[in-house]
């Protein structure tokens, strides 16, 4: 059987040839037998000929008999839909467009949905890796203690491995201008637990944690090459980091990405350098300092909860053994996964059902035109029905030409995705997590195309089951004109309408809710001026700025030449920028005559700053004063404070308060007094308020923790000349320091707004999409009835009704329509906006301004829609239209 | 003709040596006396068919006068069907004799 298919399929020529040299030998032998009974010559053939009947005709019932049928008549519904097609380009532009946009958006969002949320991390069994932290009653997620960690990992049970790591950049001095390279500090197997090797060399193990086992580090495969010049002899080798030299033990392959830490947070993938081992544990008894992010890996079978359930019983353990010092801290065990990609996981889902809305949108549309497009061809399938076509053959028909389209779209919607994955990737927020691995590859055109396959069938199948409903005799009587099928498929039409209005009704309060909150975010207060100001991180070696003292008579000196530059205003260095991350404490001062709010302890953001940090950054003192030159070392300790720490002081003014950061605070050179208040600056412009923070004058900081500040330049200047001055100052000053990371104010602000401009101008992008596409089919759909209609309107202008009664009439059509579906799109809507979460920000969900605002502008275009068809009803001449009845 | 007939007719002709298809009709026509006058059109679709569903099998041989023809030959397949279609044609021809003769 196959094979007989085989044959007749493939070698379909020599089968016909073999018919017609059977059919021919026929022909001969019945003329010789009639030339033998005496038949003449002449007539023998024709006789023979007429016996046998039509060549043509059996030739084709033959391959009717053959079994390859099916496939030919694909070939034949294939040929016939592409002809059909190309007949009508506006009605196949106008398909092809709506599949391809529509498939397009969906295919470019599913690759950022399996690249971000889909595809595995890039970890030995990811699954098993998860983040530690510790929390208490104030802060719901915190950091570990070093010997907490140590004594964690010595004990553990529920886990494979276990590591820990905390930021630590480095100056790299050598060839050229020192580099500030971005490093971590990690704790021996900090590699092994994400299951990666190191491609040359070895990687840390808890020996190297003890500090007099010398410098040694790791270093990525970018560092190997660009500055080891990627040779295999590059171990042992001795890289100068923070002015000491380090041997080189390994060098880590390409693709090793950073799975993500709490404070100053480093962006994920490839963006570590180098790696040194982590030593600092200190003495054993002191527990307070929680900075190290924890990461670890389950045995197998073990869960999530499971560990976090041992976890903490060690930790209560933890708290007898040592006196209480972990008393209320409990530990927070979380899948990696869930860590990395969990903030994003709302917008990318938000994203995907939009581009799921649109896309039913797309198939919606194009059931409406193909729709319209089986009742014009009503007459064309009852008269192939009156000729024999049967209904199978016709839906058959009629579903390749909807599958022809839906690939047409898809090819065209795979070509849009590829560039719209490249905008996207464009578009993305710097700090978007695994955007490196977000790419259009096989597995999503394959979804793309299985995507435009069933469409294909879904937006076909009903005009194709309504357009071959053999209702011959009427159709062909009444030219399909009136009968009760194409009523009832113009019902069809007016739900496919109304749903079209309701989901683009949708994505528009979508949109205009993230618009308004973009909008809130965009008006509202900074506390801080970004205009006009430049940036830069600065890092001092460790080795030759041991002590405050060093670290301050540095930045004097660069502060008095850069203020000395014309066109600066003010300039500043100070721990951090707004908006670029912290650091925190909590508990760990006392403020006089004031408790902690009930159940938790005094905490806050903590900084350092010279005094014309606050007038650089534009960062207004709201009360009090900024610091001077005469808050130094040995002068009486001052402190300012913002708005939200000011309010810790319920019984007295802040402004003149009493802040110590001393475990039993006794004389006067204990307390630090608040000399001003700093207007509040969010973490994040998305947070809802400030954090508590304070600042040290730099000169009086407890620690060094000024050797790696940023500087902040307030000036007329172009911002690239003021960039090149500081770097020539800092280098004349101390070639061994790297000045690096040079940004304005407002290219950091910027970047903050970048994850809500991103979702806004999608969504937006989306209903933009939809709104035309419902325009496209309201217009279809009216122009449709405004047809069907052309008689009636006819008699009744003939019976004196005027243009405007006309207008009215079928205005009011398309404006029922809209009406109907804007109502099912503010329901669906809402549902929509709940869904939109923590994308908004200081505006509700089911915002009434909003939700108005939507459905005005889904009912004006649904309106407008139906005005050019209505308009060419006035058109109608009387006479002619009765005349054609 | 019944629709069916054709197909045991031809199965019954060629079930005793493989024949071409003009050969089959006359076969057809000489043996039922001329009672049975098959349209010749209508043989080639049946033998496509046939061998189709792998009842018969075709080869190019030279007849007897040295012409190239298409030769059909019933295949195992073939003969257990002809035998099926034989037994149900005996058991319809009774059938409907029983009933003529009752009336």
């Amino acid at each position: 059987m196959v094979r007989m298919w085989a044959r007749s399929l493939f070698r379909r020529g020599r089968v016909e040839e073999e018919l017609a040299r059977e059919l021919r030998f026929h022909l001969e032998q019945e003329a010789a037998e009639a030339r033998a009974r005496g038949v003449p010559e002449k007539e023998a053939a024709s006789e023979a000929r007429r016996r046998l009947g039509g060549v043509t005709q059996i030739q084709e019932e033959c391959r009717d008999m053959r079994k390859a049928k099916p496939i030919e008549e694909f070939e034949q519904d294939t040929r016939y839909a592409a002809r059909v097609l190309a007949k009508s380009p506006g009605f196949t532009l106008t398909m092809l467009l709506t599949l391809a946009l529509s498939i397009g958006a969906v295919s470019a969002i599913v690759s950022v949905v399996e690249g971000v949320l889909l595809r595995p991390l890039p970890y030995r069994e990811p699954g098993r890796l998860v983040r530690i932290f510790t929390s208490n009653r104030a802060w719901p997620k915190f950091p570990i203690n070093p010997n907490d960690f140590r004594d964690f990992r010595a004990r553990l049970r529920c886990f494979e491995s276990m590591a820990a790591y905390t930021r630590n950049d480095v100056p790299l001095a050598g060839s050229g201008e020192t580099v500030r390279l971005s490093g971590f500090a990690v704790t021996g197997g900090f590699f092994h637990v994400l299951g990666l090797k190191p491609a040359i060399g070895r990687e840390f193990d808890q020996n190297d944690e003890m500090p007099a086992k010398g410098n040694i580090a790791i270093v990525s495969d970018r560092m190997w090459r660009s500055r080891l010049g990627g040779r295999r002899d590059a171990i042992g080798r001795k890289i100068v980091l923070n002015a000491v030299p380090y041997e080189v033990v390994g060098v880590m392959p390409r693709g090793v990405e950073h799975p993500g830490n709490m404070y100053h947070a480093v962006a994920y993938g490839e963006t570590v350098d180098v790696w040194t081992p982590f030593t600092n544990y200190g003495d054993p008894k002191f527990r307070g300092a929680h900075y190290l992010d924890g990461i670890a890996r389950l045995k197998p079978g073990v869960t999530v909860a499971q560990a976090e359930g041992e976890m903490n019983a060690g930790m209560r353990q933890l708290a007898r053994e040592h006196q209480g010092s972990e008393d209320g801290w409990n530990v927070i065990v979380n899948p990696l996964g869930q860590e990395i990609v969990g903030r994003s996981e709302r917008l990318v889902l938000v994203l995907l059902g939009a581009a799921g809305l649109v896309l039913l949108l797309g198939c919606v549309n194009s059931a409406n035109l193909l729709l319209a497009r089986a009742t014009a061809r009503h007459r064309e399938m009852a008269l192939r029905t009156a000729m024999g076509a049967g209904r199978r053959r016709l839906i058959q028909q009629v579903l390749t030409e909807s599958v022809l389209l839906a690939m047409g779209g898809a090819a065209m919607g795979a070509v849009l995705a590829f560039a719209g994955v490249k905008i996207l990737l464009k578009l993305l927020p710097a700090d978007f997590p695994r955007s490196g691995d977000i790419h259009l590859d096989a597995p999503v055109f394959a979804f793309t195309l299985l995507l435009a396959l069933a469409s294909g069938i879904v937006f076909g199948l009903a005009p194709a089951l309504l357009g071959t409903k053999a209702e011959l005799n009427l159709s062909l009587h009444e030219g399909g004109r009136s009968s009760t099928s194409s009523r009832r498929t113009l019902r069809l039409r007016n739900g496919l309408v109304m749903s079209e209005v309701a989901l683009a009704c949708v994505l528009l309060i979508g949109t205009a809710l993230m618009l308004s909150s973009f909008v809130h975010l965009l008006r509202s207060d900074p506390g801080f001026r970004p205009e006009r100001v430049v940036t830069a991180s600065i890092s001092l070696p460790h080795l030759n700025y041991k002590d405050t003292k060093a670290v301050s008579v540095f930045y004097r000196q660069v502060l008095a030449q850069i203020s000395s530059t014309p066109g600066v205003e003010a300039v500043g260095v100070g721990s951090d920028l707004p908006w670029t991350g912290w650091d925190e404490n909590n508990g760990g001062f006392f403020i006089k005559g004031e408790a902690p709010p009930p159940r938790q302890d005094f905490h806050a953001r903590y900084h350092v700053a010279t005094p014309g940090y606050f007038r650089a950054l534009g960062i207004p003192i709201v009360r009090g004063r900024a610091f001077d030159a005469g808050d130094e070392p040995g002068a009486p300790g001052v402190l300012i404070i913002n708005e939200a720490m000011a309010r810790y002081w319920k019984h007295g003014d802040a402004l003149g308060g009493k802040v110590s950061f001393e475990d039993n605070p006794k004389t006067g050179k204990d307390w630090l007094t608040v000399i001003g208040i700093a207007k509040d600056t969010k973490d994040t412009p998305q947070n809802a308020g400030a954090e508590p923070a304070f600042w040290w004058a730099v000169d009086q900081e407890p620690w060094p923790m000024a050797a790696d500040a940023s500087i902040a330049i307030r000036s007329e200047e172009d911002a690239n000349r003021v960039a090149d001055r500081l770097r020539a100052v800092a280098r004349e000053l101390d070639p061994t320091l790297a000045v690096a990371e040079v940004r304005t104010m407002e290219a950091i602000a910027d970047g903050s707004y970048a994850t809500p401009r991103f979702a806004l101008a999608l969504v937006g992008a989306f209903a933009l999409l939809a709104l035309t596409l419902a325009a496209i089919g309201t217009y279809g759909v009216i122009a449709y009835s405004v047809n069907q209609r052309i008689p009636e309107f006819g008699v009744r202008m003939a019976l004196g009704a005027g243009p405007r009664d006309v207008l009215r009439d079928v205005m009011a059509n398309g404006f029922k329509l809209g009406a109907a579906g804007t109502f099912a799109g503010v329901l669906l809507g809402v549902g929509f906006a709940r869904f939109l979460g923590n994308l908004l920000y200081g505006v509700k969900a089911a915002d009434p301004m909003v939700i108005a605002a939507s459905c005005a502008i889904a009912m004006a275009t649904a309106s407008l829609a139906s005005y050019v068809p209505a308009l060419r009803a006035t058109r109608v001449d009387p006479m002619r239209a009765l005349r054609a009845e | 003709m019944i629709q069916g007939t054709l197909d045991l007719l031809i199965l019954k002709t060629i079930s005793i040596e493989p024949k071409h298809g003009w050969a089959i009709a006359k076969r057809i026509e000489q043996v039922s006396e001329e009672a049975l006058q098959i349209t010749q059109g209508a043989l080639y679709p049946a033998l496509h068919r046939l061998e189709q569903q792998g009842w018969i099998t075709a080869e190019w041989r030279e007849t007897d006068t040295g012409r190239e023809a298409k030769f059909y030959r019933l295949t195992k397949a073939g003969a257990k069907q002809l035998k099926q279609e034989l037994a149900q044609w005996e058991r319809l021809s009774n059938a409907i004799g029983l009933v003529i003769r009752a009336v």
